[in-house]
């Protein structure tokens, strides 16, 4: 029984690290998709951005500021600034700069069921036009990363879009460094393999774009769902959209900088995608209209955060199976779980070195085996995470909160000459 | 035994441990490569170089027009680079490599012309026509007038002309051209990243095209309701666009349409047409003479046949043949290549487009509007 147990896990495992792999020497020699990227010219269609803002006093001014100097006929654009029932400056920031752009067009919230996609969901009421993109407050877009996100609409199989995120406090930390690597690893390798191999691209609900009649034939955004994004991947991907990811439309973001708040992000990040799967796991494996290969795709993507418990089971089995003396196995089996301690422990590690390569990234690729420490204790929150939610689903869930990450901006920087974050954020647009 | 053994024997098992970290610790320390990843600053333009060489040499004007009434030639300097002040004729400068070695930009007054077979190093900037001669190079130009290139000439990184841009048989250009008013391409002509409100490709003995606006104003509208195909008639003649189900059937990008996915491969027949955003695993194919008001995906390749029309976008995953005196309103993307025939056209003057492909092949007579990209190569049939 308990062997069996164990052979299952190493067999999770190896297919997990075999995917690694792919999807990294893919990008290192495979053939590169950016099939939207060079759409520079067009009839563009009226588009509106959604700023999800819940006390955003801080960061507000800064994107709205960037979505106005953005390169994009500005007739065909509206911005309606989210406030979700902000009990700060929110709603005042706002406001002042609706009062002099026409085309922002404020959406307070005041009450209803908290989250963001409760709140996306009532601010879709005003949304007139094809395409939608959505921003959280704390980002700040480029001139041109409003057309590349647009650019794969011209698509008629697309439904939605992802762009990259890239950390602007990179140097603060020794967390926001760990940060970078890993979102490198996640976007530059992941979301590009994926979409170079025709597989699923993950919507990220930040620095993205949706169109709206997708969004309606599956019903609009989930008020249930933790995790949003990964629900409106799977629902769309089950009615025959697709996510396209662009690389190039890259947009600056702040990561988390205090160790407690990283892991109650990526918890809520755990819970939301572990919700998914459970949700969408069967009828993405049995979804005819789907290639085997993004059905296979689709499946381990909604099962990587329940593979931190799976290989902490893993590693304490293996200790029982020791000290209660059962026999692994032969030779052959000692061999391949040698094999897999060389080449298998390193596949996420060897992913994070392709995309700092890749990135034209030197120096920080020398903090690689620090990204041990963060990957430990990924591996335990989202064990935590699973832990709880096994909890709540037998004694009951708790009930939705817009679990927001703290910022570590404290005030606009897009105009303060002082701020090195501003030097960076000012070339960008 | 020696006392301090335990300690020795601990440091040294903590040094060894320590040693694959200490280039993460030292770097955690310099913080040497500690800053954001620099985002895309690729804004779209593509005269982008051109603007910024334009404006650099700016200032240099006052001087460049002192050389034009003096007809003289001087050598100046303006942020580190070495720019040669041209006010004499092409008569009087010939380009000639003692003159231009060493120089880094050159600034002309007068109309110029490159004799056949020089090789130009510097970037050059003109306010009057600019000509290439045969089998001449140059790295880059920027002209506020017309640019021609000469036969067999190339141009290595980037184009830009205010009015027009004509690659005469078998020249090349490289890198970006761009032109305010268009570029005339003749057989034989390489390129790879084009823009202009009007692109034309021209036989070589065709001095000019007819530049009236021949909107395209289909004389039959098929509206397609519950899959059965009825017919109205329309008229060539009606200014307006044309107008399906209530959408406007020039725009492009009408998601509200059908959609219809189709596992395999799509034909629509001869003389057909259909209003729905198709989707097919296969390829598509557009029969001679049939309408799709709307865009089309698929996976394998799609063929345009003869006079037929897609009002809207071509997305494909493969090949692109547009037939003879076919219509795309476009964006037009493939991801191998694309092969246009005589008589096409993509995109309108007032309604600028994208192609976009690995190879781009274009047929003599062919009217393409806005961009053209082609990564690996683009050329023009001879």
């Amino acid at each position: 029984m308990l062997m069996d147990l164990f052979s299952t896990i190493i067999l999770l495992i190896c297919i997990y690290t075999f995917r690694h792999y792919c999807f990294t020497l893919n990008r290192l020699f495979g053939r590169q998709r950016h099939p939207y990227v060079d759409v520079e010219t067009a009839v563009w269609p009226p588009i509106t951005v959604l700023i999800a803002a819940h006390n955003e006093e801080a960061v507000v001014a800064d994107i709205i500021k960037a979505l106005l100097e953005a390169d994009y006929p500005r007739e065909k654009m509206t911005i309606i600034p989210v406030n979700d029932r902000s009990t700060d400056r929110t709603r005042e920031i706002i406001d002042a700069f609706a009062e002099e752009h026409p085309s922002i067009e404020p959406f307070h919230r005041v009450g209803g069921k908290p989250g963001k996609a409760a709140a996306l969901k009532e601010a879709m009421l005003r949304v007139n036009t094809e395409v939608v993109l959505i921003f959280d407050a704390d980002y700040i877009p480029g001139k041109a990363l409003l057309r590349q996100l647009v650019a794969p609409f011209f698509d008629p199989e697309i439904g939605a879009v992802m762009g990259r995120v890239v950390p602007l406090n990179v140097g603060k930390k020794c967390l926001t460094r760990l940060l970078d690597l890993e979102r490198s690893g996640g976007y530059q390798v992941d979301q590009q393999a994926r979409m170079n191999l025709h597989l699923v691209p993950q919507y990220g609900g930040t620095v993205a774009g949706v169109r709206k009649v997708a969004l309606e034939e599956i019903g609009g955004w989930n008020q249930n769902a933790l995790a949003e994004d990964t629900d409106l991947t799977y629902r769309l991907l089950l009615a025959g959209w697709k996510t396209a990811y662009e690389n190039r439309a890259e947009c600056y973001e702040e990561v988390p900088e205090r160790w407690p708040v990283r892991v109650r992000q990526i918890m809520r990040w755990a819970k939301g995608h572990n919700q998914a799967m459970i949700s969408y796991i069967v009828p993405t494996a049995k979804c005819s209209s789907l290639g085997w290969f993004e059905r296979v795709d689709g499946v381990l993507l909604l099962g990587v955060y329940l593979m931190g418990p799976v290989l902490l089971l893993g590693w304490l089995l293996a200790v029982v199976l020791f000290y209660t003396g059962v026999q692994i196995g032969g030779g052959l089996t000692v061999l391949a779980l040698g094999a897999f301690t060389t080449l298998g422990n390193f596949a996420a590690f060897f992913e994070i070195a392709a995309a700092a390569r890749l990135d034209g990234s030197r120096q920080r690729i020398r903090l690689l085996p620090l990204t041990l420490f963060g990957f430990t204790v990924s591996l335990i929150s989202v064990s935590q995470a699973a832990w709880q939610q096994a909890q709540e689903s037998l004694f009951g869930s708790a009930e939705l909160v817009w679990d927001k990450t703290e910022r570590s901006r404290t005030a606009p920087v897009l105009d303060d000459p002082l701020s090195p974050a501003a030097h960076v954020l000012r070339g960008s647009l | 035994m020696w006392p301090w053994a335990p300690l020795g024997l601990t440091t040294v098992t903590a040094a060894l441990l320590a040693l694959p970290v200490t280039p993460a610790l030292y770097e955690l320390w310099k913080r040497g490569d500690a800053a954001p990843l620099p985002t895309s600053r690729h804004d779209g333009r593509i005269a982008n170089f051109a603007e910024i060489f334009h404006s650099r040499l700016a200032p240099l004007r006052p001087q460049l027009e002192r050389c034009r009434t003096q007809r003289e030639v001087f050598l100046t300097s303006i942020d580190g680079m070495q720019v040669l002040l041209v006010g004499s004729n092409s008569e009087d400068f010939d380009f000639h490599p003692s003159l231009t070695e060493c120089v880094d930009a050159i600034m002309l007054s007068q109309p110029a012309l490159v004799p056949a077979g020089t090789v130009v190093e510097a970037d050059l900037c003109t306010d009057s026509i600019l000509e290439l001669g045969e089998g001449s190079a140059l790295r880059a130009a920027r002209g506020a007038s017309d640019i021609i290139l000469g036969k067999n000439s190339v141009v290595l990184r980037w184009l830009h002309a205010d009015g027009t841009i004509r690659l005469r048989p078998g020249s090349t250009a490289y890198g970006r051209i761009s032109a305010g008013q268009s570029i005339w391409l003749e057989p034989g002509c390489v390129f790879e990243h084009m823009h202009s409100p009007q692109i034309l490709t021209v036989d070589s003995h065709q001095g000019d095209v007819d530049q009236r606006d021949t909107k395209y104003v289909p004389s039959k509208i098929h509206v397609c309701q519950n899959h059965v195909c009825q017919t109205q008639e329309g008229t060539r003649e009606d200014p307006q666009p044309a107008v399906l189900d209530g959408t406007d059937a020039s725009d492009a990008f009408t998601s509200s349409r059908k959609r219809i996915r189709i596992q395999g491969d799509f034909v629509l027949a001869a003389g057909e047409t259909l209003s729905a955003n198709v989707i097919a695993t296969g390829e598509i194919r557009l029969g001679h003479g049939a309408h799709l008001f709307g865009t089309a995906k698929s996976y394998k390749d799609t063929v345009i046949e003869q006079d037929a029309c897609v009002h809207g976008g071509i997305v494909c995953g493969g090949t692109v043949e547009l037939g003879p005196r076919s219509f795309v309103t476009g964006p037009l993307l493939a991801e191998a290549d694309v092969f246009i025939a005589r008589g096409t056209r993509v995109g309108e003057p007032d309604a600028l487009t994208t192609i976009s492909s690995c190879r781009i092949q274009i047929a003599a007579g062919c009217r393409l509007h806005g961009t053209v990209w082609a990564r690996v190569r683009g050329s023009v049939e001879v």
